[in-house]
């Protein structure tokens, strides 16, 4: 019994100001799915009834096996809201006059954090967030990432406090405990706002507070929820107080004395506070009948809230008739969908002030002014986020947000992938797109066009993307920004077929998986051997199970998890190292040193990158790192492929013919960069600096067959007269469990070479906090060896925090990073033992 | 000094070699030498020029390999046959040549003790004998005793006369009855080489469908189990490096045969029907930095012989790849998972075993794996179209595309961007160590 029709849908989606993109964010296991099929049973897509059983939005069998959201998945809904909370949306951007009807398209998205980066990609198309924080758990690790990311992208959010069942049920909370701890949550979670919010910024101030009516409290479970709006509503006419006066009062330091009738800011022995008394009392009241099974009590409770029991409810009692009293009473779609459309921002508000933040182009062209006025007449303008797989193997949906324009099926536009740059033809194709599609959770229904403002799927430009791009019909767009992801693909295995002969369907699964999966990584390597790499065990398990039965549908071999390492150096270059060309006549003198730290991780977010102007450059290395300014002006390029974490460095003075062997040069940089000389990984941190070159006259004899080589063996000698070290990746890992678990948690990291570097509690519940670093490497099985040690009391969430160097010498036998660049070298096929020196220096 | 003579004289088959030079009526003939052979060159030409009166030149310094028969050097004395001295690769030329091996001495009775005391070989009856061409010489006796032993069993002999399709790197297989097999037989055989290892067992390993390899090593009697899989692993990445190749170097490092001309031509139309840019680059005998001149190409296929060991060297800037290789990536008709490899191009081209038509490419996108991005097959259409059509950025694209991204493009006048200075000693001296060069 589906409520509304696509026709229905698609005539809303010209009412731009009553569109509400959003998506659904928490922790894992804090019951975003669950709350968010209480919307999905309001748009009756699925039976009232069964809302918080069915988890609508998990389509995939696994996550529904495991109760855990993997891909995030878009809805689109149709609701109405009643004239008298229509006066509460006061902004007329906010809503199309004489229009009731709102469509909201909802993103649920997964809370582990191996899966963030479908957090970003559903971020990215919606303009406001729904934070779901589990009451007796509070706010998590995963609850700060994405709120965190949300806040970057201008996402503005909404809160709502879930598992209040859990509170009043298992834990027996008292109403004034109760109070502290959303008065706490709520503080938590304004205090990230506004570490990461400016205020006086362009989305204004984003605060939630109960009293406007933005944070809503409840049990998705049960499918009951409730802002103070409600409640107000249920008092205003009794009181005679305004109604949003009446919010104000119902939260925070008001005190009621139901003898004296007076209100007081203070508590005294009388008084008792407003929320309690108001809102959770009468809760406590019908949960205690309920559960307590005092018949007499409930049926005069049940008149007072005005909830009558349907005739097939009759003979149900205990949680099941508290389930059915407190859904009628409060029901979780009405409050939601009230919270949704008041407080958070339609497409016209939002596109104004995001636009910067998503256009790389000039902030006036046709393009970024239709982001900004959301014009469905201007050029389109649209960003695909990911990719959806189809029913049609190998095939996906194009999924992602018109911002501009209208997209239309059969309209001839330009698809450009990240690596397009304009008046350029890389990564640019120009094709008709076949198909536009709705996203409707399990369901697609074909649309004939969308307009801007809206989240749809595209048939037809999935071979011409990887992952994500920007689809557009004005010729001088540029891209939109590519996303950026707070989890790296550190994690790797390297798979191989069964049977040997099946290798090229591996190849055609991995090229599938590469383009399902926002983040995961499939590289050919050198060696040959085919590599997945992921964000951690779990988002990795799912990949390869994925590859083995949708992409490859073939039987897999995989390897244990291994890490990739980088290369860098430890000190300057002992000694001024010198290369000579195969023909002796040019001379190259360099020296290695390590970048101060911090400088690979600007470099790494795009703080210092090869496109900044050179002189603003140059003016931030030497205020921030000390870096003297004339040769910070001089930086030839940035490695591995022309943006990595190192730079070369021309500290030469007057040396002839220079500027006409830099390409070489730079060429035997990146070369040197991206296989470097310990064994063939990337490096990292380090400053290649070149003092003096000597050129043979005649351009014919320094070309680049001259320098190339002689370039990469000369750093190379910089590279191993420089201390080599290894950089292993490390997570931040933060570990929720009770204080006696505490114990167990140590055990298990010191053995892995961890370090707990922050311990506390947190307030208000007997859980305790452990921050720690863990080596990736010696991450695999620790979810398992912890639970074993803690007896299943402590749950862990791992995400990749930085690169650190890997203790020890790798030129001394018996090292571990001599083990480790042996392992690696081995793996490679390449010869054993350690690089020469003598290979790679000369002597005048 | 008398005795050195008369080894030489049995050891490089003097006799035999006249008599050849002399029933074929031989006017000039060209002796080639490898370079451990050249110090006895001069020995060998005087025993020859003993017994014969055609005119003899020596040939050292063989351009590509010495194992290859060099014709081109042959022609500038305008012979009529060459003699080839030392390891041979058996290539097919069009000039005729007499073949005499650097014979070495093979202890019969070490090898078969070494054979009967591996248990795994020596239950085995379905067994295939290589022998290394410096052994041809023992090849009777050697298959006296082999058959005796495994009388199942194949053994792969020598042989130059015969030109029949079972004829692979100048072998054919035969039984104890001297029937003729084809190499499709080894699917099912372990095969054991007596030789050292080198290039031929390697190109043997890799090139020849076998159940298993074994180097038999009669100088340091050891018998040993060879896998190639990881080699072949890195060939396979090898090909995808094919794939997102724009411009390809076809690398000519051969002299001999009519075959070379067509190779090249196939190579060219492969990359032609899969819109790719080809170059014919020879160089002489390549290296590190004659290829690193062109860093505008992305690989290079080489058309040498199988067993050339450029192939597998890392040390240079774009990588190398075989033929066959090249195949694989451009011509969907070419088997796609490589389990054995085609090193003798031969086979490719029309009438070998492993020619196959080029297939139509059609255009499309795919994802590289090695770079992440995705790569675009764009085909040049060739219709007979003859309107004017209005070609945008033309320079852009042809001559000026690797030179746009180039930072320094050659004669910048850069007129009032450099300052004026007083004039001031340059360098001198020799460009191996300018005088003013820190010693």
């Amino acid at each position: 019994m589906v409520n509304f029709t696509v026709d229905e849908i698609r005539g809303m989606m010209d009412k731009k100001r009553n569109i509400r993109n959003m998506s659904v964010i928490a922790h894992v296991d804090h019951g975003k799915s669950t709350l968010t099929d209480s919307l999905v049973s309001k748009a009756g897509i699925i039976a009232g009834a069964r809302a918080g059983e069915t988890r609508f939005t998990d389509t995939r069998k696994d996550e529904q096996d495991r109760c855990i959201t993997i891909k995030s998945t878009a809805i689109s809904m149709f609701f109405e809201l009643e004239e008298k909370d229509l006066v509460f949306i006061t902004n007329p951007d906010q809503r199309e006059k004489n229009e009731k009807g709102f469509l909201i398209n909802l993103i649920d998205s997964p809370g582990h954090v191996d899966f963030s980066s479908e957090v970003t990609a559903a971020l990215r198309v919606t303009d406001g967030a729904l934070v779901v924080v589990d009451c007796v758990s509070g706010v998590c690790v995963q609850t700060e990432t994405v709120l965190r990311q949300a806040i970057a992208e201008r996402i503005k959010p909404i809160l709502f406090m879930n598992k209040m069942d859990r509170a009043l049920l298992e834990l027996q909370l008292e109403a004034e405990e109760l109070y502290q701890t959303f008065q706490r949550i709520v503080e938590n979670v304004n205090v990230i706002i506004a570490t990461y919010n400016d205020d006086g910024g362009p989305m204004g101030e984003v605060r939630v507070d109960p009293s406007k009516g933005s944070v809503g409290f409840g049990s998705g479970l049960h499918g009951w929820a409730f802002t103070l709006k409600q409640f107000s509503e249920m008092y205003a006419d009794k009181f005679k107080i305004d109604l949003v006066k009446l919010m104000n009062r119902l939260w925070g330091e008001n005190f009621f004395n139901p003898t004296t009738k007076k209100w007081a800011k203070q508590k005294d022995n009388e008084n008792k506070r407003s929320f309690c008394m108001y809102v959770l009392d009468p809760i406590y009241k019908v949960f205690s009948a309920i559960m307590n099974f005092r018949k007499e009590e409930i049926d005069s409770l049940l008149v007072k809230i005005g909830v009558t029991i349907k005739h097939e409810d009759a003979d149900k009692d205990g949680k099941a008739l508290l389930k059915v009293v407190m859904r009628s009473w409060l029901p979780a779609g009405e409050a939601l969908l009230q919270m949704i459309a008041i407080h958070l921002p339609s497409p016209v508000v939002a596109q104004k002030y995001r636009m910067e933040m998503l256009y790389e182009g000039p902030h006036d062209d046709e393009a970024a002014i239709g982001i900004k006025s959301c014009d469905p007449e201007a050029p389109l303008m649209m960003y695909v986020s990911k990719m959806v797989p189809t029913s049609d193997k190998g095939r996906f949906y194009a999924f992602g947000r018109v911002f501009s324009g209208k997209v239309i099926t059969g309209q001839k536009a330009r698809i450009m992938g990240p690596n397009f740059q304009p008046g350029k033809k890389e990564d640019l194709y120009e094709k008709t797109i076949q198909r536009t599609i709705l996203m409707m959770g399990r369901y697609v229904e074909a649309i004939e066009d969308v307009p801007s403002g809206n989240i749809c799927g595209l048939v037809g430009v999935d071979q011409f993307l990887v992952k994500t791009g920007t689809i557009t019909t004005f010729k001088n767009a540029h891209n939109m920004k590519v996303m950026k992801f707070s989890v790296s693909p550190v994690v790797r295995v390297a798979v191989e077929p069964k049977n040997p002969a099946d290798l090229p369907k591996l190849v055609e699964g991995l090229k599938r998986l590469a383009k399902s999966d926002p983040m995961v990584q499939c590289i050919n390597e050198e060696s040959g051997e085919h590599i997945v790499a992921g964000a951690g065990e779990l988002h990795l398990e799912i990949c390869l199970k994925d590859l083995e039965e949708d992409h490859a549908c073939i039987p897999i071999k995989k390897s244990d998890p291994v890490v990739s390492y980088r290369e860098t150096v430890g000190e300057e270059s002992n000694q001024m190292c010198l290369s000579k060309s195969p023909n002796k006549h040019n001379r190259l003198f360099m020296k290695a040193c390590p970048m101060p730290d911090g400088l690979p991780e600007d470099i790494d977010d795009g703080k210092v990158n090869p496109r900044d102007d050179f002189k603003t450059r140059a003016r931030y290395l030497t205020e921030k790192y000390e870096y003297d300014v004339t040769e910070a002006r001089k930086i030839w390029c940035f490695g591995p492929e022309g943006t990595g974490p190192n730079i070369l460095v021309d500290c030469t003075k007057g040396v002839q013919y220079l500027n006409e062997i830099k390409d070489s040069v730079v060429a035997g940089f990146q070369w040197a960069a991206k296989e470097g000389v310990m064994a063939e990984e990337n490096l990292r941190g380090v400053r290649f600096n070149i003092y003096d070159v000597t050129l043979h006259t005649d351009a014919i004899h320094r070309g680049g067959g001259q320098i190339i080589p002689t370039t990469r063996r000369c750093l190379y000698a910089c590279l191993l007269t420089a201390s080599p070290r290894l950089m292993e990746p490390v997570y931040l890992c933060e570990i929720q469990c009770p204080e006696v678990a505490v114990g167990g948690i140590y055990g298990v990291l010191n053995r892995r070479r961890g370090h707990v570097f922050e311990e506390s509690q947190v307030a208000g519940t007997p859980m305790f906090v452990v921050k720690a670093y863990l080596p990736v490497n010696e991450s695999f099985g620790f979810t398992a060896d912890l639970r074993s040690n803690t007896g299943g009391q402590a749950f862990p969430q791992c995400v990749f925090d930085h690169w650190q160097v890997l203790p020890g010498d790798p030129c001394e036998a018996g090292s571990k990073p001599f083990v480790v660049v042996q392992e690696t070298r081995k793996r490679k096929g390449l010869k054993e033992g350690l690089p020469d020196l003598a290979q790679y220096l000369d002597k005048l | 000094m008398e005795s050195n003579i008369k080894e030489i004289r049995s050891r490089f088959h003097i006799y035999d070699t006249c008599n050849w030079i002399n029933t074929h009526k031989f006017t000039k003939v060209c002796l080639q030498f490898p370079d451990e052979l050249l110090s006895i060159s001069s020995c060998i030409y005087e025993e020859l020029k003993k017994e014969t009166d055609s005119d003899l030149y020596i040939l050292g310094d063989t351009s590509y390999a010495s194992c290859c028969i060099d014709v081109v050097a042959s022609m500038h004395v305008q012979s009529d046959a060459i003699v080839h001295y030392g390891h041979t690769c058996f290539s097919k030329v069009n000039i005729p040549v007499f073949l005499v091996f650097n014979e070495k001495y093979l202890n019969l009775q070490n090898v078969f003790q070494l054979l009967q005391n591996n248990k795994t070989i020596d239950n085995l009856d379905k067994l295939c004998l290589f022998y290394n061409c410096e052994y041809d010489h023992a090849k009777a006796i050697l298959a006296e005793h082999w058959f005796q032993h495994f009388p199942k069993s194949y053994m792969a002999f020598i042989d130059l006369t015969s030109y029949s399709t079972n004829n692979f790197f100048g072998r054919v297989i035969k039984n104890k009855d001297n029937e003729e097999f084809s190499s499709d037989i080894l699917k099912d055989c372990v095969c054991i080489f007596i030789g050292t290892s080198g290039h031929t067992f390697f190109n043997f390993t890799v090139a020849v469908a076998a159940k298993k390899w074994y180097l038999l090593d009669p100088e340091t009697m050891q018998i040993n189990d060879i896998e190639q899989s990881s080699w072949f692993k890195r060939r396979r990445f090898l090909i995808e490096k094919c794939k997102d190749a724009n411009v390809v170097g076809i690398l000519i490092c051969k002299i001999a045969g009519d075959q070379t001309k067509d190779i090249i031509n196939r190579m060219k139309q492969l990359c032609k029907a899969n819109g790719k840019k080809s170059y014919i680059v020879s160089v002489g005998k390549p290296n590190v930095a004659k290829l690193a001149n062109f860093p505008e190409i992305d690989i290079y296929v080489m058309i040498a012989c199988p067993e050339n060991n450029l192939y597998d060297s890392r040390d240079f800037y774009q990588p190398i790849v075989y033929p066959y290789e090249l195949e694989v990536a451009f011509n969907s008709n070419q088997e796609d998972y490589l389990t054995t490899h085609v090193t003798n191009y031969d086979e490719l081209l029309s009438g070998g075993k492993h020619n196959k038509d080029i297939a139509e490419v059609t255009e499309s996108t795919d994802v590289s794996l090695v770079t992440g991005k995705l790569r675009e097959t764009k085909i040049v259409s060739t219709s007979a179209c003859t309107d004017l059509v209005e070609k945008q950025n033309w320079e852009i694209d042809n001559i000026g595309f690797n030179l746009k991204s180039k930072s320094w493009r050659g004669l910048e006048q850069k007129l009032g961007e450099t300052e004026v200075k007083q004039v001031e000693k340059g360098r001198d001296g020799l460009p191996l160590q300018y005088s003013n060069e820190p010693e």
